[in-house]
């Protein structure tokens, strides 16, 4: 966020009090009613007429009924706001083509091709806002200078700013204006706190911030600092985002009498995955992802995003819907995998979501998905069909300190959650090369010093003696020629018996990990990379035996953490 | 032995070019494999055939890496415990590879629909195929120009690799790391059974004594720092 970008002329459109304004025009309150949408126990944002009665922000829900009787206090809804400004955002692209929409209530566009085209930044101006007053029923006021701090502060006094007089514009304003144009809520706490030390410093405008040297802003402030002092001067931190995608589309069926029953849902699922494909069609789009979700009687949702066949929408898009609900459905019906306690589903609901339109799909950088990607997506989706969805799994490499911690494991075809990041400098990881063998669960091993009896690794490092022997489970693919023809199922059912005593010919070590102390999931081991002495030279038979594993001792036991084979 | 080694490697690899440029041998089209591997498989990993690479994960996923760069698709069947951070580090795209780790009885179908669409495809061992399975799944591999690589024995195996032992170095007593990785295989082709050497992990950038990070390891594990 901290390179300077070329300073781009643009036009915010400003809807005074926009969450006020949705909640009122969804519950359908007159305009002038008193109304206050609240936080939590305290006031978000109030409506003009109670302010004028004296309502005012952060006031508690008591103190606020006392300063007006007759307010209508109203939830807090951020995806109520997003909703109601896409028809905002529907009424400005009637203007022009390009809208960014920074956060619900604020539009920003850039201004300079489409002032040429309506004749100059007034007629523009005036064009947003009586689109907006006439496709909705709110009321918008627009600003235009360059830079956005100076667009959004030109925007709440309704103003035009002369091109290069944003500096002299915005030198005047309290500092306090830049929670303006932070756009999330993790960025407007940051900056709230960064201008109370600001005020605490004596700098109550912001000419004062830009008369600072940048360098001192940033070495007092960081990020934030650097962030703020380009705003205040007029500048901007990064180019408009003019992509909007359309808006997802949904469809969902209520079960009268919730149901468990897989053929039940299957059987609605189809029905469903066939009503957004004729939606998405009607639309003449496409999406990227579809999410399934299922809500439950209990009050818990299950919830999966789906990625969909980039590049071909075949007839085959309600199948492979209905097959995703099946596999979501059956995982979790049965326990197979995570998810909230059974219980019947009252409500499923398919979501398509990057919904773009047909036609101007973003293909790969260079050149589209081609045939073979295809044929292998397809392979891989009939291979799904046979085992289920579980069955066919996509690694990602992620960031962690053990072997089995660097791979995130999902569903072939599934979004991942968030994966942890790689670049992260993950100290104290066990060193490359990771092993090649990384059993899916722990297994327990020995690890034993010279006298036979388990070596221990203590809390401050200490090897209690050096190990000497090793003693593996027995895999059962190693004694019996027959594995090949049995059932897999059956491995590992029965007791599996530890192998011979492997002499250990060196190693290294202990290194520790200790990992999210502070929560239950905590983690604390010690591991080591153990090299094997190498077993008599059988002529022509594969070495039945690893040559180095790594092992872990954590809460007084040895498991095998994975195989370098 | 390694200049050896390469030498003979160079010589083979020449011998191999010339018989394909007078037509005394069919050139089967393959994928590259990766250097540390070619002394084994001078011809690549042929297309359309079985490769069998017994007794090592590690070789299994170089002799895919290769080719996972040059594009190509790979399936894992049956093997649930693959490491996939090691097939990363062993050059192969993750975004390209998918594992099946239990395909239970439907191992036959399951590999089918894997050789039809993908380019690459690893067997583990203990996968429920009859003989018959085999090969049936060897044509349909033949035909559409999917290289299996097995890590069981199969007859008619256009080169079998067995591990017939395995040496990492870099370990001391309590110090260093795993750093060097040499395998002893023994490679059965059409012609005659030979024994290579594979340095299949070199460290180059350390120096070979490690003396300094001896010391370095040593004042780490030292109890009074490590309080």
């Amino acid at each position: 966020m901290s390179a300077p970008v070329e300073i781009v002329r643009r036009a915010v459109v400003w809807v005074p009090d926009w969450p006020v304004a949705a909640a009122m025009a969804a519950q359908g309150i007159a305009i002038d009613a008193p109304v206050a949408i609240m936080h939590g126990h305290a006031v978000a944002v109030a409506s003009a007429a109670a302010r004028a009665a004296g309502v005012s922000r952060g006031q508690a829900k008591r103190r606020a009924r006392r300063a007006c009787p007759d307010l209508v206090l109203l939830p807090a809804d951020r995806d109520r706001d997003e909703r109601a400004f896409e028809s905002v955002a529907a009424a400005l692209e009637q203007v022009v083509s390009g809208v960014e929409i920074s956060r619900p209530g604020m539009a920003v566009l850039p201004a300079e091709g489409a002032a040429r085209f309506h004749g100059g930044e007034e007629s523009l101006a005036e064009e947003l806002a009586s689109a907006v007053a006439e496709h909705t029923d709110h009321e918008a006021s627009v600003g235009i200078a360059d830079g956005l701090l100076a667009a959004v502060m030109a925007a709440r006094e309704d103003l035009i700013v002369p091109p290069g007089q944003s500096r002299a514009f915005l030198r005047d304003h309290p500092v306090d204006a830049l929670a303006y144009a932070a756009m999330d809520a993790g960025q407007v706490a940051q900056v709230t706190e960064m201008v109370e030390v600001l005020a605490r410093l004596g700098l109550y405008r912001l000419g004062d911030l830009t008369a600072l040297p940048y360098r001192d802003v940033l070495a007092r402030f960081g990020a934030v600092g650097t962030w703020a002092h380009r705003l205040a001067d007029g500048q901007d931190v990064k180019p408009p985002v003019l992509r909007r995608s359309l808006e997802d589309i949904a469809v969902s069926y209520a079960f009268e009498t919730p149901s468990q029953g897989l053929e039940q849902l299957t059987f609605v699922a189809s029905h469903l995955a066939q009503e957004l494909d004729a939606a998405l069609l009607e639309a003449s789009s496409r999406c990227g992802r579809v999410r399934i979700t299922a809500h439950t009687e209990r009050g818990d949702t299950v919830e999966r995003v789906w990625r969909t066949d980039v590049g071909s929408r075949a007839g085959a898009f309600a199948r492979h819907m209905t097959d995703r609900v099946r596999w979501q459905m059956d995982g979790w019906l049965s326990g197979t995998s995570a998810g909230p306690e059974r219980s019947p589903v009252t409500r499923l609901t398919l979501t398509a979501e990057d919904v773009v339109e047909l036609g101007d799909e973003q293909a790969y950088l260079w050149g589209g998905s081609s045939g073979a990607d295809a044929r292998a997506h397809r392979g891989l989706e009939k291979v799904q069909a046979l085992l289920g969805a579980e069955a066919v799994i996509q690694p990602r490499e992620q960031g962690g300190r053990l072997p089995r911690d660097r791979v995130l494991l999902t569903a072939w075809g599934q979004e991942p959650e968030a994966a942890r990041r790689t670049e992260h400098p993950w100290p104290g990881r066990i060193p490359d090369p990771p092993p090649a063998t990384v059993p899916a669960l722990e297994e327990p091993m020995q690890v034993l010093d010279a006298g036979g009896s388990e070596v221990v690794v203590d809390r401050r490092l200490r090897v209690s003696a050096p190990p000497t022997w090793v003693r593996l489970r027995l895999d059962p693919g190693h004694d019996s020629q027959h594995v090949s023809r049995r059932h897999p199922s059956h491995r590992g059912s029965g007791e599996r018996t530890w192998g011979p005593l492997r002499p250990v010919d060196s190693w290294a070590g202990p290194w520790p990990v200790v990992e999210r102390w502070w929560t239950p999931a905590g983690r604390r081991g010690a591991y080591l990379q153990i090299a094997l002495a190498a077993e008599g030279e059988q002529s022509g038979r594969p070495a039945s035996a690893p040559a180095a594993v790594l092992a872990g001792f954590s809460d007084g036991r040895w498991s095998l953490e994975g195989v370098y084979d | 032995m390694s200049t050896t080694q390469q030498r003979l490697a160079a010589a083979r690899g020449a011998l191999a070019t010339v018989q394909h440029r007078m037509g005394t041998r069919e050139a089967l089209p393959s994928w590259p494999v990766p250097e540390r591997v070619a002394p084994a498989l001078p011809d690549g990993l042929v297309r359309g055939r079985v490769t069998v690479v017994e007794g090592s994960t590690s070789l299994m996923t170089a002799v895919a890496a290769s080719a996972s760069a040059d594009g190509a698709w790979i399936g894992v069947l049956g093997m649930p415990a693959f490491g996939a951070a090691a097939a990363r580090w062993r050059g192969i795209d993750l975004s390209r590879l998918a594992l099946v780790p239990q395909p239970g009885v439907q191992a036959a179908e399951v590999a089918g629909a894997c050789v039809d669409a993908l380019d690459v495809v690893l067997l583990g061992p203990s996968l429920a195929l009859t003989d018959a399975a085999r090969r049936r799944l060897a044509a349909r591999a033949r035909e559409r120009g999917a290289a299996i690589v097995s890590a069981e024995q199969w007859s008619g195996a256009v080169a079998t690799l067995t591990v017939v032992g395995s040496r990492w170095g870099g370990l001391g007593a309590g110090q260093g790391r795993l750093r060097s990785h040499v395998l002893d295989v023994r490679v059965v082709t059409r012609e005659r059974p030979r024994l290579v050497q594979l340095a299949l992990e070199v460290d180059d950038a350390l120096p070979r004594s490690g003396h300094a990070y001896r010391r370095q390891d040593a004042a780490r594990i030292d109890p009074r720092t490590a309080a």
